[in-house]
């Protein structure tokens, strides 16, 4: 996983670029593996969470996200998802 | 590493997730599991699987256009990696949905406290079809919509 986290005016902007093969069902059918993909993402700074998204099969394989949210520099994010399998994973990143 | 942060907390919801994510969020695909499945019919403009699974999620299929900026491109020459962003001033929740693809949903998220409603993602469009985002403005439902073109489909092919 890959974040950018960045602060002006008390808006902070966030690029992250998360690692999952997002095997959707037809996709997993066709190569004879089980579907596989991130269903739920969450970005959280000092433990509250300032972003929040249930996903599905159609997002990109590799899901890049954008998002926004009140904040500043300095700041602990740490953004994390877990998969149809319940399979979780986690980064940090200082906001910039 | 996860698990053992996790046991440390000790607490009673240990039970339901293994995930580091926080106890009061809401993942859709836990509380809602059956919106993922609302399919999409195999016909040219028809945007009906997009208003079924709009109800779902939303409880109310009375959608007012505006309020929300849509970004998608006109053309998408790759159906993998198509590119959408929305954005709008304040929402309690969004969702995002297509005509393209066998189900309707694509996401949907709940704008916490100090969230703000820019957000972008990349989708996988099957063919050209209709981008919708759908917003909920203090119980109030807004969206706008976008038709992609999409010249190689990226749900497999």
């Amino acid at each position: 996983m890959r974040i950018k986290a960045k602060a002006k005016d008390g808006v902070v902007s966030v690029k992250a670029g998360l690692k999952h093969e997002m095997l959707s069902y037809d996709i997993a059918k066709k190569k004879g593996k089980d579907a596989n993909f991130i269903v739920f993402i969450e970005a959280k700074v000092d433990g509250k969470p300032v972003y929040e998204a249930s996903t599905s099969q159609f997002l990109s394989k590799n899901p890049f996200i954008k998002f926004k949210f009140k904040g500043e520099s300095g700041k602990e994010l740490e953004i994390s998802w877990i998969d149809l399998k319940g399979e979780t994973k986690s980064k940090k990143a200082k906001i910039k | 590493m996860q698990r053992r942060k996790f046991l440390g907390l000790g607490l009673g919801v240990a039970a339901i997730s293994l995930a580091p994510v926080t106890a009061m969020a809401k993942n859709y695909r836990k509380e809602m599991p059956k919106v993922w499945s609302i399919k999409n019919k195999d016909v040219e403009n028809d945007l009906s699987g997009i208003n079924e699974a709009i109800k779902a999620v939303f409880g109310s299929d009375k959608v007012e256009d505006g309020n929300v900026k849509l970004k998608a491109p006109d053309i998408a020459e790759n159906g993998a990696v198509v590119p959408v962003s929305f954005k709008l001033e304040k929402a309690s929740k969004v969702a995002l949905f297509q005509s393209a693809n066998p189900e309707s949903l694509v996401a949907v998220w709940d704008i916490p406290e100090g969230g703000i409603p820019d957000y972008g993602v990349r989708i996988k469009m099957a063919k050209t079809g209709t981008v919708v985002v759908v917003a909920d403005v203090d119980g109030k439902l807004y969206k706008a919509s976008k038709v992609v073109k999409v010249t190689a489909g990226g749900c497999g092919g």
